[in-house]
């Protein structure tokens, strides 16, 4: 079955462990860089094959003009002609069409006297009219391109002048290589440069790669080492190195260089420092950098292969049809011109209807004959219909109009239709045989909800929040009758109900429109009463953030009480067991994580603690003494906090100290109050942010008004979460729900605001972050009241499993809960499975300080250790995730669109098989690859995943011959011209789906292995290839395309998708959220995957009989009809 | 519904039938058994026509005299272009067996005379022929001009090779009486030649308003004494002259040159008898190793004697007959097997 891996987490990011993982691999690249270069002085070959770049300042004209001056600058322009050279570069591509050739040829020809057939100028005019007509259309076309590119030329970025002392604006088109360039949070980078400031005290800059990978996880960059330890900004006056590096190429994941100080020292540069054109910055205030890369010789526009010019097959068919006219024309015209060379040589005499020449002599039999063949050929012209290729493309016009029209591919939220914008291709709708979509954004809505928990043993099925998702969507598809009913809004939503599971498919509250929806869901959300911006943040629409929380689950919340912990020390009974696993359960969903909390405002500075982390550590040993101290005594220095967050730094350690003060003193009248509220459930899911403000205006009091940095805020709802994977976030944004508030975090503290029991503060003692072998991860916290060291693990369900404790050390009553507690969370576990949710375990363990002690001096020896430093680290992370105690599990679903499974189900009906290209891991991909009903519970999987290319070779064979085995194939698909045959009908016998990941992938496209990788994938009835890069994507569509002979059609909405989109036979690009790249690169644009299925089934295939029907009357009626 | 109406967003296309396709079509549906009844049909209704068609074709009466071979030494006389001045005459008798009952046409047949030839049909001068300029001769090189640079009037190389034998029929009661059969030689040629797109320029006298011009060089007469006993029949008018002027399709060809005049003996048509052609021979066929030859004819509602289009109907209805019984026999078979799977 299905291994639903829950949340994703690409990197080994900034708590602890990371410094020591960079410390550990910057000297390498640095020396292993400096080898390289080191070589490349020495041989001339790879002489040409670097830049250098000096900042384009006064100072360094001289040595500007020496080494960047050739460089291009950041003008783009893709459009095919210019002004001047539209005329004749027109008619020469014009002229590449092989019947404008004849045309052009005859209409020469008719010049010639000895042959004319016609008037002269007549036989011009068609010729002139079709020229003409498409002239007019490609200009057109190019003019649209030309506005796009001057409106992203035009766009306005900030430049150092050295004039003015200051950045200045300036547009894109301006930035040339060596320009010192400053950009603010959520602005675009306009070329590619070097990191040399952030306004990140850990010279850290988070940038969104969604443009370029189609990845909606941010990315963290570091500033160039040397410059992370300057306080103040880098001023480019004052900068006077230069910098060296290799000449542009389109390796997204590939930088060298090197960066060299006046005094000759040289800094390695890596990809971690280069900030990509088309990348949006995140989280970060501001940073600067120098451009290296601009234009044309940026990454991203490196990775755009040009646009290449798609003829349809129809069109394909009819040029050889037309060639065999020309054929027969020529057969025809040949027999003519011998027979009247024979005939002619009959007669002795020159009869009287022989017409001597001109000037009396008559002309020989074979010139006569000669003569005859070219007037023969202008005679029988209309054998080649010229008119066809002006009627198709009218047709084609006509037929694009429709498609437009086309009232069911309208999306009312996005007020946006179906976009053509090939016009040539309409009729390769009606053929494609191979699909190939992305997956986040295309299939789903790249939108992660939390949907159910099930905490102790009782499941949560969250019946209200579920209603909540229903109305979103059906506000979506609104029909018009709904509008009669009452009009739903939130607080009748939170109606309780009769708690049953079962979840509500339709209902009068369809009626409300999303845009109400969102609306009053921020009215109450703490003033901002606007309809967000869609990209005010990476997964903060209002359907993921805005969870209502479950009543009963609520109303055992209204259980807790600070009284719960404080006597703990006392010999008070046992609060109850549920209780605490609630608590446990919701603080491991806030704290477990690796989420960074920013306020959405402009300046968004990172709330929190700057920390020590700021401090540049040199070693582990620096590190375990550092959490030596920390485990002692919290309250660090503060003074070490540097950069620009003095305000915010300062008073927030104040508070977290005060906070320990104040979670002792009894419950305030304020906590009482929420507690109160929280117990009527209808208030409870519009008033969670309203209290939350409330509190965080208590705790302003308590702090004596010191958080000054966000003055006037409500804080708590405006705090934004931003993950690495949106599962964290639901997750997080879950437990804010249930006023369990992620308050801050730092590598070393996390601050949770936790409804009854105030803000509480965790020490970090050690993050384990997610892998996926162990397919968990771990946050080893010190208890704020407990004051025990408590490991939180969140992971697959599986792996939990088998972690948990099984002899309890408290006696075999608990042991006998934990059992049944564990069977019946499975229950829950497969139900959510069912229903295509994304599951995870949340388990504890507590440790006492002599058990962790021991640990963390393991640990440390598995880090330190040089040999086979992975298996240990394995090891040790094993040592500390077991014993476990379940908490609980939740379920959270990656939101397919609407309409997904369905247009798929027909999709393949219609016989178009679909494979699923995601850079995705692979347990998402295929999760979403059942819930889209790509693949069938039933379906049997065959997973490709290995590290060389043998392997992959002996796994790709055992899996054709077991194929072969149960699926009887016939003997002809084993014959390589039978590739492109159909593969067996898809109701013979088993269906088979393959998983690919891109390392494998990589193997699967070598010359070798294509056509074993081509004749299992033609067999397999779904294939997912995960982890693929958008060249890998590209190279798949490329080799089926060329290899299988199919209509290939690749769908996707990011600029990852690009590439892919311009190889297919057919592009279609998703206007989604994800920019506009892949719209701009498609023949199609539509707004969600479900008009495919209309768009492909029955445009297409009303376009191709219609147009071909065309054709072959064309044919018949010139052959026919001469 | 109303609510749409007032905002409904800008992008939202038409709902009309038009634009979403949805206009009322019919679309025909094919199957087996339409088919097979078209087929059936058409063929019915071929092979109908076709019989139809030859027998009609069989009640015509025709009578053909090919007098290249008879008429010998004028065409060894005409082979030489010497002797163009020199008159030939050529008589011919035959026989009729029977009655030639109704209209009866006159024609002269030609055989391998290529009136086709793509340049052949195009030496001509359509507005020196419609009567607007006497003096247009553009497209009639080689025949555009004679030696001292006078435009020919009428110009180019149909023209110039008109069929100029006289052939008149007589008919001889007894060895001693020949009553010469009353021919008419209007009314031979189509309406729209002879009143649209043949016009004399319009001058008072003809002669004059050939003026400038000269005959072309196999002529003996200009074109305004093509005629001398019908006034009104002469320059580009005449009947002969527009009947030439039509090129025929094929080397072979005739072409209608007199009707009978159905006065006196001749009311019923042509009595069985006696006849002879009397043929002044001026055209020489020699030279292109052609035939000339007379045809008496008659007509009836569908034509004149060809059996071209009868056959073509028979065959057409045999051929759909073919077909239409070969899918009978596809179609009962696969019923058939259809059958049997269903049985089993």
């Amino acid at each position: 079955m299905t291994e639903p891996l829950q949340w994703a987490r690409y990197h080994w990011q900034r708590p602890t462990g990371s410094e020591n993982r960079d410390d550990h691999e910057r000297p390498y690249s640095y020396s292993s860089f400096l080898a390289f270069r080191g070589k490349s002085s020495q041989t001339p070959r790879l002489a040409g094959k670097h830049r250098v770049v000096v900042p384009h300042l006064q100072p360094f004209k001289d040595e500007y003009e020496k080494f960047s001056g050739t460089y291009v600058n950041n003008r783009i322009r893709t459009t095919k002609y210019t002004l001047l050279n539209f005329v004749p570069r027109n008619l020469f591509e014009q002229f590449h069409r092989v019947a404008n050739l004849y045309f052009l040829f005859l209409a020469v020809l008719n010049w010639v006297p000895l042959v004319e057939a016609f008037q002269k100028e007549i036989t011009m005019l068609p010729l002139v009219a079709v020229l003409t007509i498409i002239a007019i259309k490609d200009g057109l076309e190019d003019y649209r391109k030309y506005k796009l590119d001057k409106q992203i030329n035009n766009l306005v970025t900030k430049v150092y002048s050295r004039k003015e002392k200051k950045y200045v604006d300036r547009c894109w088109k301006d930035v040339t290589v060596g320009d010192f360039i400053r950009l603010s949070c959520n602005e675009v980078i306009p070329a590619d440069m070097v990191l040399l400031f952030s306004t990140d005290p850990d010279g850290i800059c988070h940038i969104e790669t969604s443009s370029l990978d189609g990845e909606s996880n941010l990315k963290q960059r570091q500033v160039v080492r040397g410059y992370t330890e300057q306080d103040s900004e880098v001023d480019p006056e004052k900068f006077s190195s230069r910098i060296e590096c290799e000449s542009p190429n389109n390796d997204l994941n590939r930088f060298r260089g090197f960066l060299e100080h006046s005094n000759r020292e040289r800094v390695g540069l890596s990809k971690e420092n280069v900030l990509l054109r088309g990348c949006t910055i995140r989280n970060t205030e501001a940073v600067m950098g120098i451009v290296v890369y601009a234009g044309h010789e940026t990454k991203a526009m490196l990775n755009n292969s040009g646009p290449r010019y798609k003829r349809s097959n129809l069109e394909r068919r009819a040029n050889t049809d037309v060639l065999c006219c020309v054929l027969l024309l020529v057969i025809m015209c040949l027999t003519g011109a011998l027979g009247h060379g024979i005939w002619l040589s009959r007669y002795e005499n020159i009869p009287f209807f022989n017409i001597p020449e001109p000037d009396g002599h008559v002309i020989s039999p074979v010139l006569g004959g000669f003569y005859m063949f070219w007037t023969m050929i202008i005679l029988l012209q209309v054998l080649i219909p010229i008119s066809l290729y002006v009627s198709i493309e009218i047709v084609k016009l006509g037929q694009i109009y429709f498609i437009q029209s086309d009232v069911d591919f309208y999306n009312e939220k996005m007020d946006s239709t179906v976009q053509c914008r090939a016009l040539n291709i309409t009729e390769d709708l009606g053929q494609i045989q191979y699909l190939f979509s992305d997956k986040t954004g295309t299939l789903t809505e790249n939108k992660m909800v939390f949907r159910r928990c099930s905490v102790a043993g009782f499941d949560y099925c969250h019946e209200e929040n579920a209603k909540r998702l229903e109305s979103y969507q059906e506000a979506a598809s609104e029909d018009d009758d709904s509008a009669d009913t009452p009009s739903g809004s939130l607080s009748n939503m939170a109606k309780p109900r009769a708690p049953s599971c079962r979840m509500v498919r339709s209902g009068p509250l369809g009626s409300i429109s999303s845009n109400h929806l969102t609306g009053s869901c921020f009215a109450l959300g703490g003033g901002a009463s606007e309809v967000p911006h869609s990209r005010q943040a990476a997964f903060s629409s209002p359907i993921e953030t805005d969870v209502v929380p479950d009543t009963r689950l609520l109303d055992k919340f209204s259980q807790i009480t600070p009284q719960l912990f404080t006597p703990l020390d006392e010999t008070i009974p046992d609060p109850p067991l549920e209780t605490l696993y609630i608590i446990d359960f919701f603080i491991a969903l806030a704290i477990c994580n690796t989420v960074v909390v920013s306020a959405p405002n402009q300046p968004r500075q990172k709330i929190g603690l700057s920390s020590l982390h700021a401090m540049p550590i040199k070693s582990l040993e620096e590190i375990k003494s550092l959490f030596q101290r920390l485990s002692v005594r919290r309250s660090n220095s503060p003074s070490l906090a540097s950069g620009k967050e003095p305000s915010s730094g300062v008073p927030n350690a104040f508070v977290s100290r005060l906070s320990l003060f104040s979670r002792m003193k009894p419950a305030s009248p304020v906590e009482e109050e929420i507690s109160q509220t929280s117990k009527s459930p209808q208030g409870s899911g519009n008033s969670a942010c309203p209290i939350e403000t409330e509190k965080q205006d208590s705790n302003v009091d308590v702090t004596n008004g010191k958080v000054e940095s966000l003055p006037g805020q409500p804080l708590a709802c405006s705090l934004c979460y931003e993950a690495e994977s949106p599962d964290e976030a639901a997750l997080v944004y879950a437990a804010r729900a249930y006023q369990c508030t992620l308050q801050s975090r730092t590598p070393e503290q996390v601050m949770v605001d936790f409804a009854a029991l105030g803000p509480l503060t965790f020490q970090v003692l050690h993050i384990l972050p997610f892998d996926s072998v162990r397919k968990r991860m771990s946050v080893v916290v010190r208890h704020p009241i407990s004051n025990q060291v408590v490991v939180y693990t969140k992971g697959a369900d599986s792996v939990i499993m088998e972690l948990l404790s099984v002899a309890s050390p408290d006696g075999p009553g608990l042991e006998k809960q934990q059992t049944m507690l564990r069977e019946k969370t499975q229950q829950h576990l497969d139900a959510y499975t069912k229903r295509g949710l994304r599951t995870l375990c949340v388990a504890k363990r507590v440790m006492s300080d002599t058990e962790y002690a021991e640990w963390l001096r393991h640990h440390f020896l598995a880090e330190t250790s040089i040999d086979n430093r992975e298996e240990l680290l394995l090891e040790s992370a094993m040592r500390l995730e077991n014993k476990l105690t379940l908490l609980g599990a939740t379920g959270v679903e990656d939101r397919l669109q609407e309409g997904v499974p369905e247009s798929i189900e027909a999709l393949h009906k219609a016989g178009i098989k679909i494979w699923m290209l995601t850079g995705d891991k692979q347990e998402t991909a295929v999760n979403i690859a059942y819930a889209c009903k790509l693949l069938e519970p039933e379906d049997k999987l065959f997973i490709l995943n290995t590290e060389s290319k043998n392997a992959c070779e002996m796994l790709m064979d055992t899996i054709l011959k077991e194929l072969q085995k149960k699926n009887p194939a016939s003997p002809e698909q084993a014959s390589s011209e039978a590739l492109h045959q159909p593969p067996a009908p898809p109701d013979s016998g088993l269906r088979a789906g393959l998983i690919i990941n891109g390392r494998t992938l990589e193997f699967a496209l070598q010359e070798s292995l294509q056509r074993r990788f081509l004749e299992l994938a033609a067999r397999c009835h779904a294939v997912v290839c995960c982890r693929a890069t958008p060249l890998q994507k590209s190279e798949v569509v490329k080799l089926v395309r060329s290899h299988l002979r199919v209509m290939t059609l690749a769908i996707g909405d990011g600029a990852n998708d690009v590439s892919m989109i311009q190889v297919a036979d057919v592009g279609i690009g998703i206007s989604g959220q994800e920019g506009m790249q892949a719209v701009m690169a498609s023949d199609f644009a539509i707004s969600q995957f479900k008009h495919l299925s209309k768009l492909l089934l029955v445009h297409g295939h009303w376009c191709y009989t219609r147009l071909s029907n065309m054709i072959l009357y064309f044919f018949y009626k010139n052959v026919e009809h001469p | 519904m109303k609510r749409k109406s007032q905002d409904c967003p800008s992008r939202l296309p038409d709902n009309s039938a038009v634009k979403q396709q949805q206009l009322p079509a019919y679309r025909l549906q094919l199957s087996a058994n339409k088919i097979l009844f078209g087929f059936f049909a058409t063929g019915v209704f071929c092979l109908g026509v076709g019989v139809i068609l030859l027998l009609s074709a069989k009640t015509i009466k025709e009578v053909e005299i090919n007098y290249t071979e008879k008429c010998a030494n004028c065409a060894k006389l005409r082979e030489n272009a010497a002797n163009f001045d020199k008159e030939c005459n050529c008589s011919i008798p035959f026989v009729l067996p029977e009655t030639m009952k109704g209209n009866v046409y006159m024609y002269y047949k030609l055989y391998g005379f290529y009136q086709n030839l793509y340049r052949y049909i195009l030496s001509r001068s359509n507005s020196q022929l419609v009567g607007t300029d006497v003096k247009d001769v553009r497209n009639c090189a080689p025949f555009k001009t004679s030696h001292n640079g006078i435009p020919i009037a009428p110009c180019g190389a149909i023209a110039n090779s008109m069929f100029n034998d006289t052939i008149i029929l007589s008919y001889n009661l007894n060895s001693s009486i020949h009553i010469k059969v009353p021919m008419i030689r209007s009314g031979i040629t189509w309406w729209t030649d002879k009143y649209v797109k043949f016009q004399n320029p319009s001058f008072q006298n003809l002669s004059s308003a050939f003026a400038g011009t000269t005959k072309p060089p196999n002529w003996p007469k200009p074109a305004y004494e093509l005629d001398e006993e019908d006034p009104g029949n002469n320059g580009f008018i005449n009947d002969d002259f527009i009947v030439w002027m039509r090129t025929a399709a094929f080397p072979t060809f005739k072409k209608l040159y007199r009707r009978l005049h159905r006065i006196e003996h001749f009311t019923e048509g042509l009595p069985a008898g006696s006849y002879s052609f009397n043929i002044t021979y001026n055209f020489p066929v020699n030279r292109f190793q052609g035939e000339k030859a007379v045809v008496l004819s008659t007509l009836t509602w569908s034509g004149g004697s060809s059996l071209f289009l009868g056959l073509a109907y028979m065959v057409t209805g045999a051929v759909t007959w073919l077909a239409f019984f070969s899918m009978l026999a596809v179609h009962l078979r696969l019923r058939e097997r259809k059958m049997f799977f269903l049985q089993q």
